[in-house]
């Protein structure tokens, strides 16, 4: 394989997980609620996952696990996060800090001899994956990777644009009291805002266990999950941009294989530090100007001024 | 005050429940479990004297926090500030004389860690300060930065590797020199080490500045209102900048701490979590220094008892880990019911 | 026929505070009922109960004789409520399109959106423009958004708070008129102010509210004007500052104006040449203004908002740095001077946002009174609380201010108390060259309207240059020797107060058309 290709492969590999998650948790913050527990939750569903493929010996039943334990995480994170009106940047990353405990016990206990597991298979499209380059990174996905890349392209096209649905989240996240006054359940979205980033961010975990290592490790995601939170605010809370900005995380954590066939020889950690070192240029808003949804981290409570 | 405590009691039993049953489910019962845990913090002079040295770092690291807090930032970045601390006294460290007098030495190191931590954190400072970004996102992405800067230091034999004999040579960097290893207080066969009188001196100062001075009131200000404060002429940057720096400086001297005890060398993980517990200390002692002397005191028996957890009960550590976050979960969930609170 | 909205013995409870206690209203279809009072009347959270954004404690409501108890806003829509928000309900970064299919709950597609506006539009005499957005338009025209939204939805029942707070003259006719029609069109209306004026030209019905209760109600035509503000106040009128009734009664101001003792001949403190003020979105909010203000002398700024008020108030205290021209006091150019500097030069400002801008409501009265200058109060290094405590004791007692002591934070003190303070803050500037009041009085109470005008009047008297900007326009005709009206941008005038014909004059500069 050429160094390019291998670049554009590894890349799109590790861009999928941050793409799926960051579509989720855009919508989310669109209505206002950040949820830093995005890490928390794709650790969450890869635990499950691996688990629940391990048991049943069925990558299909790992998926579902994975997704049925992201949204039961979210439902934490939402009840803290929108019912509750916890401090939504402290409650994420507790719950980010709980799931990576959790999970490392829970592995320690569960994943007594052998950590591998049965995993989905690539499924290469005809003629689309003869295209050089391009084509076996994109067009033979395994069946997660299809529908992490459907999922996200899916809740760009619908969240993104100026749909009802999207104009509804818009609203909300901007002024929750307007909305609320113009008879939109504002908590009620909010909260199915964090379950879908729940759902997406599980998803996300069960692709990096099912479709990718077929094993599951320690902090498997290892950072993956502030990415994606990062992907949004350098997106500027627009679909298309964060979408992009995934594309380019996962192609500077794909650097780390790659660069050695570039004849780039520079030490591994610099390498592994590149993506976070683009999110913090990203969000540094070094290339923009950057307008946040107004209502973003702030609780929504009707009567709050007497 | 009493739905205060209310609030804390439940927590704190939510927590032991949680820490409970993960030790039952780690093949341990109850009662060795426990024992395990409190052999692991009062045990004996050596597991006590561990606990302080880790209360005295996640004193340090949680007195910064608080300094920024009280100027309305969120400091999560400790953990990367304490690499780069660790990083900068090890620079100093490691290339200083062996006759460089003791007192000199130490203040060399710990100078050097303030100044990297500060440095560290004063890249979001000065994000947030002249650019408007959130301090919480920069200084969680510094943390990866910094983590990966020590791999990387202790890596290359050009940084701060020691230098390679064999292919058995440990990626960690030589030892520091003599003098700049921080002096044990000399406590019978306790590990306690300088770095708690350290800790507590930076409680103690850190109170009297936010309690006591025009310094301390100028920052609660721009903590409560950015907008009144500058109004009334108050410089809210350099306030708010200041204190940010002034937090990883605190975590930077944490870090300085570590690397100067033993086995006195920069390796990687050496932070072993301690930013992320610093933070946890800082978010429950909620401004107050006095709970941050507590609390730090606390977790620093439970790190130390959790250890033992580990080898004495064979409950996985991580267990520790779980029951501080169940911890902050409760605390920070039941803001709605606590009195005062704002709503 | 039953009434449209039946309230009985409603009562309602903040915390500590009793905001509506027993409070009977009975309103009719056809109707247009005013619910008068003094601000911290409750007239805000009757509307909300009504609305369904707060519950109520206590007592029964009917709707067109079902009982009714809307839990939320959406409900009280779904069973044909309507409300026209003080300060709107509208996402600014939309366009009207987008804030009116929200009305909607989104189920409208465009097309028919455009039909039913036109419709709206052609009877009630209102214009909105669809495409533009929200944040980009006057204040004036986010009100006719407002109502569009509002009977977008077919309502039975509208409720109006305050509608004619923030507009001009003119565009309160309009209003009115529109109000009129509604109730015309066999709706039920509930327009909610404090000023008196309006409501003899709308109004059928009264209710007057006074400290959460029902001081009078009946048909208008069953009352005075003069009743009504003693209703409103609970005091004779022969008792009261005839500024503070100029405020409440929108008609009499030119009666009341005492000029201050401003000369002309002196030199002016504040000197302001061609400043200028880039917006958002690329229009000027501030387009070359000049002003001077002489030693003594009270200058006050009309306008309806958003015409470069606050704007030219922050930038002149330090909180907004101009794209262009020069501001000046004592000769000194303060243009580009941090707020500090600007408090050196003897310039006080009192905010008009006073909870964001003026204090910070978590510290204690001696802080807030000092904070600006603790470098006083330093014993050893130490700040030294003893001192601060004891001369902020001597303000809290020179000015009146009610609060259980210097240490009780700020947030427990009224919204009249807490203004006090800030101008006390203010105030003991020395020297005191100039004083910024940025609508002074917003939200407060009468006994505190008159605390704080008086305490602007002995800044002027005491040598100060003193401008206010208020949408007052009856106190600022009482207040000072000469009005400017702020249009797009620009200062127009000046109008002198007491010549007769004052008030028409400005309200046609309010309107960018000439004096």
């Amino acid at each position: 394989m050429s160094a390019l290709a291998e670049l554009v492969d590894g890349g799109v590999r590790l861009a999928i997980p941050l793409l799926v998650a960051s579509a989720g948790e855009l919508v989310s913050e669109r209505a206002g609620v950040l949820n830093m527990s995005v890490e928390g939750m794709m650790l969450t569903g890869a635990f499950a996952g691996a688990i629940g493929a391990h048991t049943t010996g069925s990558a299909s039943a790992g998926l579902v696990c994975a997704l049925v334990a992201g949204v039961l995480f979210a439902v934490l994170q939402a009840v803290l996060s929108v019912t509750l009106r916890a401090d939504q940047i402290v409650t994420g990353v507790a719950a980010n800090a709980l799931a990576l405990g959790a999970t490392t016990y829970g592995s320690r206990l569960y994943f007594t001899e052998g950590r591998t597991i049965p995993g989905f298979d690539p499924i290469a499209l005809p003629v689309l994956s003869d295209i050089p380059i391009l084509g076996p990174a994109l067009f033979e996905l395994t069946a997660v990777g299809y529908l992490c890349v459907a999922v996200a392209v899916v809740l760009a096209v619908l969240f993104g644009g100026r749909t009802g649905f999207g104009l509804a989240v818009t609203a909300i996240g901007a002024d929750a009291e307007t909305a609320d006054r113009s008879g939109l359940p504002v908590n009620a979205v909010r909260f199915c805002a964090v379950l879908l980033a729940g759902l997406t961010s599980a998803l996300a975990g069960a692709h990096l266990v099912l479709a990718d290592v077929h094993a599951f490790t320690d902090n498997i995601s290892a950072g993956a999950g502030y990415l994606a939170v990062a992907a949004v605010i350098a997106g500027r809370w627009k679909a298309w941009p964060t979408l992009l900005a995934c594309v380019f995380f996962g192609l500077a954590q794909a650097l780390q294989f790659a660069a050695p066939a570039f004849g780039v020889h520079l030490p591994t950690a610099v390498l592994v530090m590149s993506p976070y070192l683009l999110a913090l240029v990203a969000v540094s808003g070094l290339v923009g100007a950057s307008r946040s949804p107004a209502g973003l981290t702030l609780p929504f409570v009707r009567e709050a001024r007497a | 005050m009493r739905r205060n405590l209310l609030v804390y009691g439940t927590a704190v039993l939510a927590a032991l429940l949680v820490g409970a049953a993960l030790a039952a489910g780690g093949g341990a019962d109850p009662a060795t479990a426990a024992t395990a845990l409190w052999d692991g913090m009062f045990g004996s002079s050596y597991a006590f004297g561990s606990a302080l040295n880790a209360a005295a770092v996640l004193g340090l690291i949680a007195t910064g926090f608080t300094v920024a807090h009280r100027a309305g930032l969120v400091n999560v970045g400790g953990e990367g500030q304490l690499a780069v601390g660790g990083i900068a006294a090890t620079a100093v460290g490691v290339n200083l004389p062996d006759a460089t007098p003791a007192p000199v030495a130490l203040a060399a190191l710990l100078l050097a860690g303030f100044a990297g931590g500060a440095a560290w954190a004063g890249i979001a400072a000065w994000l947030r300060v002249a650019r408007g970004v959130n301090e919480v996102i920069t200084t969680l992405l510094l943390n990866f930065v910094g983590t990966f800067l020590v791999v990387l230091v202790v890596h290359e034999e050009g940084l701060l590797r020691q230098p390679v004999t064999s292919a058995d040579t440990l990626p960690q960097s030589a030892p520091l020199a003599e003098p700049a290893r921080l002096p044990l207080l000399g406590l019978p066969e306790s590990p306690a080490t300088l770095a708690i009188v350290l800790a507590a001196v930076g409680v103690v100062v850190a109170a009297l500045v936010l309690r006591r001075t025009a310094t301390g009131a100028r920052l609660s200000s721009v903590g409560m209102s950015e907008p009144a404060s500058a109004r009334l002429g108050l410089p809210v940057g350099r306030l708010q900048g200041g204190s940010l720096a002034v937090a990883g400086g605190m975590s930077g001297v944490a870090g300085a701490t570590l690397v100067a005890t033993v086995p006195y060398v920069l390796a990687e993980h050496f932070t072993s979590g301690y930013g992320f517990t610093g933070l946890v200390v800082g978010l429950l002692a909620r401004g107050s220094l006095t709970a941050v002397a507590g609390t730090s005191l606390a977790f620093g028996l439970l790190a130390s008892g959790g250890i033992n957890l580990q080898l004495a009960a064979g409950v996985p550590a991580s267990s520790v880990q779980v029951v501080q976050s169940v911890l902050i979960i409760c605390v920070a969930g039941a803001v709605i019911f606590r009195k005062g609170a704002t709503r | 026929m039953e009434p449209a909205l039946e309230l009985t013995g409603v009562g309602k409870t903040f915390g500590k505070a009793r905001a509506l206690d027993a409070v009977d209203l009975t309103v009719r279809a056809g109707e247009v009922h005013c619910v008068l009072g003094e601000n911290g009347a409750g007239k805000s959270t009757l509307c909300n109960l009504v609305f369904g954004s707060a519950a109520l404690d206590e007592g029964e409501m009917r709707l067109f004789g079902e009982p009714y108890r809307p839990r939320r806003p959406a409900e009280a829509l779904a069973l044909g409520v309507a409300m026209v928000h003080q300060h709107f309900s509208l996402v600014p970064t939309l366009t009207v399109a987008e804030n009116l299919l929200l009305a909607e709950r989104v189920r409208l597609r465009m097309p028919d959106l455009t039909g039913r506006v036109a419709a709206i539009e052609a009877e009630y005499g209102l214009r909105v423009d669809l495409t533009a957005t929200v944040a980009d338009l006057p204040v004036g025209e986010r009100q006719s958004v407002e109502i569009v939204k509002c009977l977008l939805r077919d309502p039975r029942l509208v409720l109006l708070d305050e509608p004619t707070a923030v507009l001009g003259p003119a565009e309160v006719e309009a209003l009115l008129a529109t109000c009129r029609r509604i109730a015309d069109a066999g709706r039920a209306v509930v327009l909610v102010t404090h000023k008196l004026g309006e409501i003899e030209r709308a109004g059928d019905a009264a209710t007057v509210l006074r400290g959460g209760r029902v001081a009078g109600s009946g048909p208008l035509a069953d009352f005075t004007k003069d009743e009504l503000v003693e209703l409103m106040v609970g005091r004779h009128l022969a008792d009261l500052d005839p500024l503070l009734v100029a405020g409440l009664d929108a008609e009499s101001g030119d009666a009341a104006h005492a000029p201050a003792s401003g000369g002309d001949e002196a030199a002016p403190v504040v000197r302001v040449r061609g400043l200028r003020v880039r917006g958002p979105h690329g229009a000027d909010v501030l387009d070359g203004v000049d002003l001077d203000v002489r030693p003594g002398e009270i200058v006050g700024i009309a306008g309806v908002e958003g015409n470069g008020q606050s704007e030219l108030v922050a930038v002149l205290s330090g909180a907004l740095i101009p794209d262009g021209g020069v501001f000046e006091l004592d000769g000194t150019d303060l243009t580009r001077a941090a707020p500090a500097t600007r408090t050196a030069a003897g310039l006080g400002v009192i905010p008009e946002d006073r909870h964001h801008e003026g204090c910070v409501p978590g510290m204690t009265v001696a802080e807030n009174l000092f904070l600006g200058r603790l470098g006083e109060f330093r014993r050893f290094g130490l700040l030294d609380r003893k001192a601060m405590r004891l001369r902020a004791a001597k303000v809290i007692e020179e000015h009146g201010i009610r609060a259980t002591g210097p240490d009780a934070p700020l947030r427990t003190l009224s919204g009249g108390n807490q203004q006090k303070v800030v101008v006390a803050r203010e105030l003991a500037l020395d020297p005191l060259r100039c004083l910024i009041a940025a609508q002074p009085t917003r939200g407060l109470d009468i006994g505190a309207v008159d605390a704080v005008l008086s305490r602007v009047r002995d800044a002027a008297a005491g040598g100060a240059a003193v401008l206010v900007v208020s949408s007052e326009l009856p106190e600022l005709l009482t207040l000072c020797d000469r009005v400017m009206v702020a249009y797009r941008g620009r200062l127009l005038g000046p109008v002198t107060p007491g010549l007769p014909g004052a008030r028409d004059a400005i309200g046609r500069l309010m309107l960018g058309a000439s004096a």
